[in-house]
C-alpha cells in the first residue's frame, strides 16, 4: 500500500539516528530534603523544619510579603526530553516486534518507554507508527499530535512529525488536513 | 470393596442360628433379599458418590481468587527513586535482606544495592531471573548493571501483590503443578503422612487397624491412619465430624477416586487443597500460598528445613503455627526432618544442619489483606465494566494495576500528617480528606486516598464525595477565553468590579470577591493567579456559560453541569477523581488522557484477557493551554498557591489552582509538576463549615505530598505559535526587560500589543520591533 509505505518512510526518517540522540539520563530531578544522602533513612518527621505546626493563613489571597516573594518566573522550554538509553532499548525491541508484525506487543513495549520518557516526542511518533500498523489511524493521528506538542524547536522532529501527520490524514481521507500538514513540514 | 455394616451383622448371626432350627429356606431367602436390597442401595449410593467425585474433579476443582498487583518497579540508569523507597518497594515485593545471590534477596550498603530477582511472568513476556547491581545517588539509579542473567539496560522487579478478590468461602490459594514443585516436598509429605501412597488403592487397612487399636486404647479418636487420598476426600467432599458413616463414605470415595484418577493427579490436588493457616477471615490453602505466606518465597525456592516445617504443619496448622508457637513448630519440624532422614530423603549431616536452622518465617505475611482499600475500590469499579463479579472471585485472574506504592505511601502520609494540624477542636475531629495522584502524561492513577484513615475501607471520598469545586473551575473559564486570542490575552484588562445579575423570574445574583475588595482593572493572568471572583464571572458571561460547559465536557467531565451563571464560581459538583481527569488535559497541553488503574488482566495461566492502553485526545488548542499553564505557575509563585513554598523547595516548579466554597465547606487544590498531577480535598462529611480555604486546607496536604517525592519540575514546551515577550500590561504595550512593570509573558502570534513603551514611558507604534523580528 502506497500510503503505508509513505508513513513508514516518514517515521524511518524520524528515527534515523535515534540511538544517536540518546543522551545521558534526563535533566535535573528534584530531590526531597533528607533523602539526598544515599544512606538517608526515611525523611525525619519530628525534627525537620517544615514539620513544625504552623498557623495557616485563612485568606485565600495571602499578602505578598509572606512567604518571601519568589524571584523565579513561570518556567518553559524550547524542546522536550531526549531519550534515555533504557527508553531507546525498549523502542528498539518495539521496532523488532513491529517488523515481525506484532503490533500489540510493540505497543506494550512503547507504553513502557512512554512511562519512563513521557516528554519525548520520539516515543509518541513511534506509538503512532505502531497504531498505523494495526490500522487504528485515529489513534495514530492523536499520538502524532502529542509528539508534535513536545517537538518544540527541534526542526528535525517537527518535520518528521508533520510528514507523519500528513500521511495519516491522507490515509484517513482528510486531504485538506494532509496538505496543511505537508505545508508545515516544508516550511521547516 | 468395603462391606456395609448391616450385612456384617447378619454374617455374624448366621453361624449361631443355623444348627438349631430347620427354617433354612425362609431364613436364607430373607438373608438373600436383605443382602440384595443392601447391595442395590450400596450400588446406588456408590453411583451417587461416584457422580459427586467426578463432577467435582472434572470441572474446575478450585475457586481461585484474583490477584491484584501494583505496577512493577522499573530499574534503569536515571530512574528516580530514593534508597529508602527502593528498600521499601523490595520489601513489598517479598524480597528479604540477605546475601543478594539467592533469588528473592538483596544486599544494601549505603546507596549500593545487589538484588537477585525471582523472575516473573508478565502479560507481555517473561522477566527472567537476574542478579542486579545499582547505586542510588541523589534519588537516581546509577551504575545499573546485570551481574548474571540476560543483559538488559532496563529490568522490571516482580510486582507487589496489593490485594485479592476472594471467593465467598474466603479460601485463598496459589495453584501449583506437580512438575513445578520441588521433589522433596511430595516425598517428605509421603514419608510423614502416607508411606505407601503409591501402592495402596486409596485406603490402607493396616494403618486403619493400627489407628483403631490406638483409638480403642485411648477410649477416643486420637489417630487417623488416613491415606493422603482419604485426607483429600475428607477436605474436599465431607464434613469435619468424625462419625462412622462419614468414615465409611470417606473410604468408599477414596476407592472411587483412585479408580478414576492417576496418583499424580490426586497428589497435585492434595498439595493445592490442604489447609495450612489462617489470615483473618481468609484461609491459607495449599503449599503454593503457604510458602508465600510463611516464608515470602516461591515454593520452588524452599530449602529442606522450610519444606519440613510446612509438611509438619499439615497435622495442625494453628497448633503448630510458627509465628505464634515457634517452639512447638520447631519441635515438629525437627521430627519431620528425622523422618526424612529415616526415609533416606536426606543424609544425617544435612538433617542435623537443617535442625539447627531457625524457622526462617517472614515477620508478617508478605502482603496484608486490603492494604489500599480506596485504590482497590476504584480498580473494582473499573473491572466491573468488563468482568463479572463471580469470575473475579473464582477464576484466578491476575490484575496488573498502576498503583505506585511509593507514591501511595507519600500521599497517605501527607493526608494523615497534615490533617491533624489543620483547624482545631471539633472541626479538626470532623475534618476529612481525599487525594488522587496520577502520572501526568499517561493518566495512570498512581495513588488514591479515600479518607483520613487510609486503611479504613469505608466511604471512599476520592470517588463518592461529590462537592462543589469552587475556583477550580476558573482555569477552564480563562482557557475558553484565551482560545479566542483576538479577544483575550494574558494581559487583557479584566474588570474586578461588582455587578448584579437579574434573572427573568426576578431573582438577583450578586457575586463577590473572597476578600470583599474590588480592584478595578487587572490583567487577566493576575485575575486567575489570585483567583478573583468578579473578573472570572464577567469573562465567563462574556464568552458564554455554554462555552465554559463545553470546555469542561471536552476535558472529560461526564456528570451533569448546570448552566446557571453560579457555575462560573464552581457551584458544579465533582468528586476528586473527576477533578483529576479534568485537570489532566490542562497539565498536558490540551490532551485529554483517560484515567486508568489497570494496565492488563490475564487469566491464571498468564494469557492476556484485556489491555487498557494509553489514549490521548487533543481537546484544546495547545497554545491557549500553555497560557493557562503560565498563570497556574504564577499562582504558585505569586498567587493563592504560594504558601506551598513553605513546604516545597523553590527549585521544584509547580502549577496549580486553589478552590474554596462558601464557609470553607470544601477546600480544594489541584496542580501538577513535570511528572505528577495531584488533587486534594479537605472538608467535612456532614458538609459543615470550616475555617479553611483551598490555600490553608487542601494546599498544605498537596504540598506536603509534592515535597516528599523525587520528580521533575513543571516546564512545558512552548507550542507552535506562541512567543514569550516582555510586556507592560498596564500600558498594553511591549517593553524591554528592565523597564518598569516589565513582565515576560507568552502570547499567541497575532495577539501581541501593537505598541511599545520605552523605559522612560514613551509609547510608540510597534514598527522597529516588527522589523527586528523579520531579521532575527
Amino acid at each position: 500500500m502506497n500510503t503505508r509505505f509513505l508513513i513508514y518512510s516518514a517515521t524511518a526518517a524520524a528515527f534515523l539516528g535515534l540511538a544517536g540522540c540518546a543522551s545521558a539520563p534526563g535533566e535535573s530531578i528534584y530531590v526531597p530534603v533528607g533523602s539526598s544522602k544515599a544512606e538517608a533513612p526515611e525523611p525525619p518527621r519530628a525534627s525537620s523544619k517544615e514539620d513544625k505546626p504552623r498557623v495557616w493563613r485563612k485568606s485565600e489571597q495571602p499578602e505578598v510579603s509572606e512567604p518571601a516573594p519568589r524571584s523565579s518566573s513561570p518556567s518553559y522550554r524550547d524542546a522536550g526530553d531526549s531519550l534515555s538509553p533504557a527508553a531507546v532499548s525498549l523502542i528498539q525491541e518495539a521496532d523488532t516486534l513491529l517488523a515481525q508484525g506484532d503490533a500489540p506487543a510493540a505497543i506494550a513495549r512503547l507504553e513502557r518507554a512512554q512511562r519512563i520518557a513521557p516528554r519525548s516526542a520520539e516515543v509518541y511518533f513511534k506509538l503512532s507508527e505502531a497504531y498505523v500498523a494495526s490500522n487504528q489511524l485515529g489513534t495514530a493521528e492523536q499520538f502524532t499530535l502529542k509528539g508534535l506538542s513536545l517537538a518544540g524547536s527541534n526542526a528535525r522532529l517537527q518535520r518528521s512529525g508533520w510528514l507523519l501527520l500528513a500521511d495519516i490524514r491522507r490515509a484517513r481521507g482528510n486531504v485538506a488536513g494532509a496538505d496543511q500538514a505537508e505545508a508545515r513540514a516544508s516550511r521547516l | 470393596m468395603k462391606k456395609s455394616t448391616s450385612s456384617s451383622k447378619h454374617n455374624r448371626k448366621t453361624p449361631r442360628k443355623s444348627p438349631r432350627n430347620g427354617r433354612r429356606p425362609w431364613f436364607w431367602r430373607f438373608v438373600f433379599r436383605a443382602g440384595a436390597i443392601g447391595l442395590v442401595l450400596l450400588a446406588g449410593w456408590t453411583v451417587y458418590l461416584d457422580a459427586v467425585i467426578t463432577s467435582r474433579f472434572e470441572g474446575r476443582r478450585f475457586e481461585v481468587p484474583s490477584r491484584v498487583y501494583a505496577r512493577p518497579l522499573e530499574l534503569y540508569d536515571g530512574a528516580g527513586i530514593s534508597a529508602s523507597a527502593l528498600e521499601r518497594e523490595l520489601g513489598l515485593s517479598g524480597f528479604r535482606k540477605g546475601d543478594g545471590s539467592r533469588a528473592g534477596t538483596y544486599q544494601r550498603s549505603g546507596g549500593r544495592f545487589i538484588i537477585s530477582t525471582r523472575g516473573f511472568q508478565f502479560p507481555d513476556g517473561k522477566e527472567p531471573r537476574r542478579r542486579l547491581a545499582l547505586t542510588v545517588y541523589r534519588d537516581r539509579v546509577e551504575n545499573f548493571s546485570v551481574l548474571s542473567g540476560d543483559a538488559s539496560p532496563i529490568v522490571r522487579l516482580e510486582p507487589a501483590q496489593i490485594g485479592g478478590i476472594y471467593p465467598s468461602h474466603k479460601e485463598d490459594r496459589i495453584l501449583v503443578q506437580l512438575e513445578e514443585v520441588p521433589a522433596l516436598l511430595p516425598t517428605t509429605l509421603m514419608a510423614v503422612e502416607d508411606r505407601n501412597f503409591f501402592d495402596h488403592v486409596g485406603i490402607a487397612p493396616l494403618s486403619i487397624a493400627r489407628a483403631m487399636l490406638a483409638n480403642i486404647r485411648a477410649g477416643q479418636i486420637v489417630q487417623g491412619g488416613s491415606t493422603l487420598t482419604q485426607q483429600l476426600v475428607k477436605n474436599f467432599f465431607l464434613t469435619r465430624d468424625q462419625t462412622l458413616v462419614r468414615k465409611a463414605n470417606e473410604a468408599l470415595m477414596s476407592l472411587l477416586l483412585e479408580l478414576h484418577y492417576e496418583k499424580g493427579d490426586i497428589l497435585e490436588t492434595y498439595l493445592n487443597e490442604v489447609y495450612l493457616g489462617q489470615a483473618g477471615t481468609r484461609s491459607i490453602n495449599g503449599f503454593g500460598l503457604a510458602s508465600q505466606f510463611y516464608f515470602g518465597e516461591s515454593l520452588r525456592d524452599l530449602q529442606e528445613h522450610q519444606i519440613a516445617l510446612l509438611v509438619g504443619m499439615v497435622k495442625g496448622p494453628s497448633y503448630y503455627n510458627p509465628r505464634r508457637h515457634p517452639e512447638r513448630a520447631t519441635k515438629r519440624r525437627n521430627l519431620v526432618l528425622s523422618e526424612m532422614e529415616e526415609a533416606g530423603l536426606i543424609d544425617s549431616v544435612r538433617a542435623a544442619k537443617a535442625k539447627g536452622k531457625p524457622l526462617g518465617v517472614s515477620a508478617r505475611p508478605s502482603y496484608s489483606e486490603n492494604r489500599y482499600p480506596a485504590y482497590i475500590d476504584l480498580v473494582r469499579r473499573h473491572l466491573a465494566r468488563d468482568y463479572r463479579e463471580e469470575d473475579l472471585r473464582s477464576e484466578g485472574l491476575r490484575i496488573f494495576t498502576t498503583l505506585n506504592p511509593a507514591i501511595q505511601y507519600a500521599a497517605e502520609y501527607a493526608v494523615t500528617d497534615t490533617l491533624g494540624r489543620l483547624a482545631s477542636g471539633e472541626t479538626r475531629e470532623a475534618l476529612e480528606a481525599a487525594m488522587v495522584v496520577t502520572a501526568k502524561d499517561s493518566g495512570e492513577v498512581l495513588a488514591l486516598v479515600g479518607g483520613r484513615d487510609p486503611q479504613y475501607a469505608g466511604f471512599n471520598r476520592a470517588l463518592d464525595a461529590n462537592r462543589p469545586i469552587g475556583s477550580l473551575i476558573k482555569p477552564f473559564i480563562y482557557l475558553a477565553a484565551l482560545e479566542q486570542p483576538e479577544r483575550y490575552t494574558l494581559i487583557t484588562p479584566v474588570l474586578d468590579k461588582s455587578f448584579t445579575l437579574e434573572f427573568d423570574d426576578g431573582r438577583r445574583w450578586q457575586p463577590k470577591n473572597y476578600d470583599k475588595t474590588e480592584r478595578g482593572e487587572v490583567p487577566l493572568h493576575e485575575a486567575l493567579s489570585h483567583s478573583y471572583n468578579l473578573p472570572a464571572v464577567r469573562v465567563g458571561l462574556d464568552i458564554g456559560v455554554d462555552v465554559v460547559k463545553d470546555t469542561l465536557q471536552a476535558f472529560g467531565v461526564t456528570s451533569s453541569i448546570s448552566e446557571y451563571p453560579s457555575m462560573l464560581l464552581g457551584s458544579v459538583t465533582m468528586n476528586p477523581v473527576t477533578v483529576a481527569q479534568m485537570y489532566q488535559g490542562l497539565a498536558t497541553s490540551g490532551f485529554n488522557t483517560p484515567l486508568r488503574t489497570i494496565r492488563e488482566v490475564t487469566d491464571a495461566g498468564g494469557e492476556a484477557l484485556s489491555r487498557y492502553s494509553l489514549e490521548v485526545d487533543q481537546v484544546a488548542d495547545p497554545a491557549a493551554v500553555h497560557l493557562v499553564q503560565y498563570a497556574m505557575q504564577e499562582t504558585m509563585q505569586e498567587g493563592t498557591g504560594k504558601s506551598a513554598y513553605y513546604t516545597v523547595p523553590e527549585e521544584l516548579t509547580l502549577a496549580g489552582k486553589t478552590g474554596t466554597t462558601d464557609d470553607g465547606r470544601d477546600s480544594w487544590f489541584a496542580g501538577f509538576s513535570g511528572d505528577l498531577l495531584a488533587v486534594s480535598w479537605v472538608g467535612r462529611d456532614d458538609n459543615g463549615p470550616t475555617s479553611l480555604t483551598g490555600a490553608s486546607g487542601a494546599l498544605p496536604v498537596w504540598s506536603r505530598f509534592m515535597a516528599q517525592v523525587p520528580q521533575h519540575s513543571f516546564s512545558p514546551v512552548v507550542p507552535d505559535g506562541v512567543q514569550y515577550q516582555w510586556v507592560n500590561a498596564e500600558r498594553q504595550a511591549l517593553t524591554k526587560e528592565h523597564c518598569n512593570g516589565a513582565r515576560m509573558v507568552p502570547l499567541i502570534s497575532g495577539s501581541e500589543p501593537t505598541q511599545t513603551v520605552s523605559c522612560s514611558g514613551n509609547l510608540q507604534r510597534q514598527i522597529e520591533g516588527w522589523f527586528e523580528g523579520l531579521f532575527r
